[in-house]
C-alpha cells in the first residue's frame, strides 16, 4: 500500500478567521479514508484544497510522494493529477442528455462532427461500471435526485481517477443505490485507487471507511482506524470538551402560548410537526444539514407550500399563502443565505432596512425624512457600521449585512422573528452582538423567536428550548440546561 | 484693516474649498453628471460645425423632437429599473393612438379620444404584465410578442388607413406654444418626468421598483406583492407609449397605423445612455432625459450637417453600446 496523498501543517484563513490549523491528513491507495466533523468545523476548506479551488496560506501537499507548489496550483492541476471531487451540488447540463453529460468534458468529434457513437458506446460503459441502469438518452432535467447524483458519480469514475472526494455522496440516494455505490467503492479500492469520503452517517463510515479524521474548529482532532471507534468516541471527539459558556442569566418561565404548529407536514422535506412556542420564548431548532428544518421555516414563512397542517397564533387559525400574509401577521424572517434572499444587495443602507416597514404602510406616499429618521434610529441602535446611509449594502460585512436584515424587520415592528443560521459566515464579534439582539428582541416577554442553527454549541448558549429534527421529523425536545452537547449530537446523528 | 479683510476672503475661500471637494468629486463620479458633460460636448461641437445649431430656435426644435422619446423613455425607465424590457413600447404607441383616433372619429372628441388612447396604452401594458407575472413569460418575450400584437391591432383597427381631420384642440398638444416660443410638448415632458421623480423617491411603488430590480426573492420574502408592482409597472410604461403616440399625432396631424415603429429601440437607448442598469435596481430618472436629449441632438446635428438621413440608425446603435461598454467598464472597476 502505497501513500497516495499527504497534506501536512495545512493553515488556511478567511477574512482574519482562521478555519484550519495545522492539519495533518494522508490517503493511501486503496483506502477509504472518512472525513468527519460538524458544518464549519473545516471539511469543505480542506477538499477545496486539494481541488484546487483554494489556496493554502501555509503548509505542505504531497501528491504520490512529489511535492506540488501550493501557490500555482489549480483546479485543472488537480484534474491532471487524476484527482476528482463528485459535489454534493450537481455539475450537470440540465438540457443534454445522459450521454452527452457523460461525454461533455472530452467531446468526442469525428472530422469536426460528433461522433454520436463512441458517445453512446462511453456512456453504456460508465453506467455499466457503477451497475447504474438508465436510459443514456434521457435529458438530466428528468432525472430524479438520486439518478442525478448516481450519474455524478459515473461521471467522475469514467475519467482516469487516482484519487476521488466524496463529499456526501449518499445523502439523497437510496437504500439500494447506496449498496451499489458501496459495491463500487469495493471495486476501485481494489483497483488502488485512494477515496476521500465525507459522510455524517455514522452506520456508513463502519461499512465502507478503513480510517476515520475527525476535525473540529478547523484542527485535526484524531485519525483512528474504523476498527477502533465507538460512537462515544466519535461525538466525544466532534464535539471536544469544551466548558460550555454561562447562558445569559436568562431564566424563562412565562407560560403565555404564542403560536401552535400543528402536524406540519409537506413533500420537500418534513413530516408531523408539531411544536409550540411561548410569548418571548426563543426556541431553538436544531439539525444536520437535510434534516429539514430550512424546509419547514420557508413553509411557515408562507414562501413554500405548506400542504398539511394548521398554524395557530394567539389562538387563531392562520394561513400563510404567502410571504406577504406572514409579514402582515407580524412574522419575519432572516433566510440562511442573506445575500440571496435578504437583502437589496446594489440598493443603499437606507432602502434595504425601510423596505418592510413600507411594504406594510397603508399610504402610496412616504416621508424621505421620516424614512431618515427611523433608518438612523436603527442604524445607531444595531450599531450597523457604514459610512452613511446611502452606502449600497454589498460594500457592508457580512456582520453588519446581517444587523441590515435584523434592522429591516425590527422597523417594521415584528411579533415573531424566525432567524435560519444567522450567524454563519459572521466573526466572533458581531456573532456576539447578534445574540445580544435576539435577547433584547424578547426580553419584555412579548415577541417570540424561532431559532434555526446546526451549531450545537450556539443553540445550547442561546435558546430556552430546543427541538432536534432528523430525517425531516422533531425527535426530540431538550431543557439547555439539562443537557449537553454530546447528547443532541447524538440524537443527530442516530436519530433516536 | 483691508488685510483683515482679505484675510477673513482667504479663509472662508479655503472653508468653501475643502466643502466643495468631497461635493465635486462625488459629483464627478456619478453618471447623470458625465452624461451631462457630454451632451454639452456634443452641442458645442455642433454649434462649431454649424451656425443654425446654437439657436433658441433650434434648441426649443430639439426639445420638441426629443419630446415623443423622452416620453416613451420615462414608461421604460420604470420597467429597465425593475430589471426588466419592454419591446411593445412602439407598437402600443400606434395601437393606442388608433383606437383613440376611431373613438375620434365617432365622436369627434378630442378628450375622449385622447382618454382612450391613453387606457389603451394602460390595457396594453395590463397585459404585458399579466404575461409576465401569471404566465411567468420573461419580460423580453412578453413584450416582444406584444410588439406583434398591438402593431397588428393598430392596422387591423383602422384597416392599414391613417386617420386625419384632427381638431385645432388636439393638435395644439403637438403644434401649440406657450408664450409664442415654449413648445407645449415641452412643457408636457417637464410635468412628466416631475412626476415620475416624484413618484420614484416618494412612493411605495417607486421604491418597490427598484427593489424589485435589485433582488426581487429579497422583495418578495419582505412581504411585498411583488406581482402587483410588475404589473403597475408595465401599465405605466404603456401609458407613456400611449401619451407619446398623442403628441405624435398632434404633431402630424394624424394617426398613422405604423408610426412609432423602432422608437422602442430609441426609449431603450434613453435610459442606457442616462446609466441605468439592464440589470436593474439602479438609476435616476433624470439620466433618461438627458439620455433622450443626447439622442436626438445627434439626429438633429446630423440632419443640419446634411448627413444621409440612414445614417441615424448607425449612429444610433453605435449610441447604445458605446454607452452599455461604458457603463460595464465602470461597473468592473
Amino acid at each position: 500500500m502505497s501513500k497516495l496523498l499527504s497534506m501536512q501543517n495545512i493553515n488556511k484563513s478567511f477574512f482574519g478567521v482562521k478555519v484550519l490549523k495545522d492539519v495533518n491528513f494522508d490517503l493511501n491507495s486503496g483506502e477509504v479514508h472518512v472525513l468527519l466533523g460538524e458544518n464549519g468545523a473545516g471539511k469543505t476548506t480542506l477538499i477545496k484544497i486539494l481541488s484546487g479551488a483554494y489556496t493554502l496560506d501555509s503548509g505542505e501537499i504531497l501528491i504520490e510522494n512529489k511535492k506540488i507548489d501550493p501557490h500555482s496550483y489549480t483546479p485543472k492541476d488537480a484534474y491532471d493529477r487524476e484527482i476528482v471531487t463528485i459535489y454534493q451540488h450537481f455539475h450537470l447540463v440540465p438540457h443534454l442528455s445522459v450521454a452527452e453529460n457523460i461525454a461533455l468534458s472530452n467531446f468526442p468529434g469525428h472530422y469536426g462532427m460528433v461522433a454520436w457513437k463512441s458517445i453512446f458506446h462511453n456512456a453504456q460503459e460508465a453506467l455499466e461500471n457503477i451497475g447504474f441502469s438508465i436510459d443514456p438518452k434521457l435529458k438530466v432535467r428528468d432525472l430524479s435526485v438520486s439518478e442525478k447524483q448516481m450519474l455524478e458519480i459515473a461521471i467522475a469514475l469514467s475519467k482516469n481517477v487516482k484519487i476521488i472526494i466524496m463529499d456526501e455522496p449518499t445523502a439523497a440516494i437510496s437504500k439500494k443505490e447506496t449498496e451499489i455505490l458501496f459495491q463500487v467503492i469495493h471495486e476501485l479500492k481494489k483497483k488502488g485507487i485512494g477515496i476521500i469520503y465525507i459522510s455524517h452517517k455514522l452506520e456508513e463510515l463502519r461499512q465502507v471507511g478503513d480510517r476515520i479524521t475527525i476535525l473540529r474548529n478547523g484542527y485535526n482532532v484524531g485519525t483512528l482506524d474504523t476498527t477502533e471507534i465507538d460512537l462515544n468516541k466519535i461525538i466525544r471527539l466532534m464535539t471536544g470538551h469544551e466548558i460550555r459558556r454561562t447562558q445569559k442569566s436568562r431564566k424563562f418561565s412565562h407560560q403565555e402560548t404564542f403560536a401552535k404548529f400543528c402536524q406540519l407536514s409537506s413533500p420537500d422535506g418534513f413530516q408531523d410537526i408539531t411544536f409550540t412556542i411561548k410569548k418571548g420564548e426563543i426556541l431553538g431548532l436544531t439539525g444536520l444539514v437535510g434534516s429539514g428544518k430550512t424546509e419547514l421555516a420557508r413553509a411557515v414563512f408562507g414562501i413554500d407550500k405548506l400542504p398539511e397542517g394548521e398554524i395557530f397564533i394567539n389562538n387563531i387559525k392562520v394561513r400563510f399563502d404567502s410571504p406577504r400574509d406572514a409579514v402582515r401577521f407580524g412574522i419575519g424572517y432572516l433566510p440562511e443565505d442573506r445575500d440571496v434572499d435578504g437583502l437589496c444587495l446594489n440598493m443603499a443602507v437606507k432602502d434595504n432596512i425601510s423596505l418592510v416597514f413600507l411594504s406594510k404602510l397603508q399610504a402610496w406616499f412616504f416621508s424621505n425624512r421620516k424614512e431618515k429618521t427611523l433608518v438612523n434610529r436603527f442604524v445607531s441602535h444595531l450599531g450597523i457600521k457604514t459610512p452613511n446611509i446611502s452606502q449600497y449594502v454589498k460594500y457592508l460585512s457580512g456582520g453588519n449585512k446581517q444587523k441590515v436584515v435584523f434592522a429591516k424587520w425590527l422597523a417594521a415592528d415584528c411579533q415573531f422573528l424566525i432567524l435560519d443560521e444567522p450567524t454563519i459566515g459572521i466573526d466572533v464579534g458581531a456573532r456576539e452582538e447578534i445574540y445580544d439582539l435576539i435577547h433584547d428582541f424578547v426580553k419584555d416577554y412579548q415577541k417570540s423567536l424561532l431559532f434555526l442553527s446546526s451549531d450545537i454549541n450556539e443553540i445550547l448558549n442561546i435558546a430556552d428550548r430546543i427541538l432536534v429534527m432528523a430525517h425531516g421529523k422533531i425527535i426530540t425536545e431538550v431543557d439547555p440546561k439539562e443537557t449537553t452537547k454530546q447528547r443532541i449530537m447524538e440524537y443527530c446523528l442516530t436519530g433516536q | 484693516m483691508e488685510e483683515k479683510v482679505t484675510e477673513q476672503g482667504k479663509k472662508m475661500n479655503k472653508i468653501s474649498v475643502s466643502h466643495l471637494g468631497p461635493y465635486v468629486s462625488g459629483l464627478l463620479r456619478r453618471q447623470i453628471f458625465s452624461m451631462f458633460l457630454i451632451l454639452l460636448l456634443i452641442w458645442v461641437v455642433l454649434s462649431l460645425l454649424s451656425p443654425y445649431f446654437f439657436t433658441v430656435n433650434n434648441l426649443f426644435e430639439i426639445t420638441l423632437q426629443s419630446a415623443v422619446f423622452a416620453i416613451i423613455a420615462a414608461g421604460e425607465t420604470f420597467v429597465i429599473f425593475s430589471g426588466g424590457i419592454d419591446l411593445s413600447v412602439g407598437s402600443v404607441f400606434a395601437f393606442s393612438s388608433v383606437v383613440g383616433g376611431l373613438v375620434f372619429q365617432s365622436t369627434g372628441s378630442a378628450f375622449l379620444s385622447i382618454l382612450t388612447s391613453i387606457l389603451a396604452g394602460i390595457f396594453a401594458g395590463f397585459i404585458n404584465g399579466a404575461f409576465i407575472t401569471k404566465l411567468k413569460v420573461p419580460p423580453f418575450v412578453a413584450t416582444l410578442g406584444m410588439m406583434g400584437i398591438a402593431r397588428g391591432f393598430a392596422l387591423i383597427l383602422c384597416k392599414g388607413i391613417p386617420i386625419y381631420g384632427l381638431t385645432k384642440g388636439y393638435m395644439w398638444l403637438g403644434q401649440g406654444k406657450i408664450f409664442g416660443i415654449i413648445p407645449v410638448p415641452t412643457i408636457i415632458v417637464a410635468i412628466i418626468f416631475i412626476l415620475a421623480f416624484l413618484v420614484l423617491k416618494y412612493t411605495k411603488f417607486g421604491r418597490f421598483t427598484y427593489a424589485i430590480g435589485s433582488n426581487s426573492e429579497a422583495t418578495r420574502l419582505s412581504g411585498i406583492h411583488i406581482h402587483r408592482v410588475t404589473l403597475g409597472i408595465y401599465m405605466v410604461s404603456g401609458m407613456m407609449a400611449a401619451v407619446a403616440g398623442v403628441i405624435e399625432s398632434a404633431r402630424l396631424a394624424t394617426i398613422q397605423p405604423a408610426g412609432g415603429a423602432g422608437y422602442e429601440l430609441l426609449a431603450i437607448g434613453a435610459v442606457v445612455i442616462g446609466g441605468a442598469s439592464l440589470f436593474g435596481g439602479e438609476g435616476e430618472i433624470i439620466a433618461t432625459l438627458i439620455g433622450a436629449l443626447i439622442v436626438t441632438t445627434i439626429r438633429n446635428g446630423l440632419n443640419i450637417l446634411g448627413i444621409y438621413a440612414f445614417w441615424q440608425y448607425v449612429v444610433n446603435g453605435l449610441i447604445i453600446i458605446i454607452a452599455v461598454a461604458i457603463d460595464q467598464t465602470r461597473r468592473r472597476s
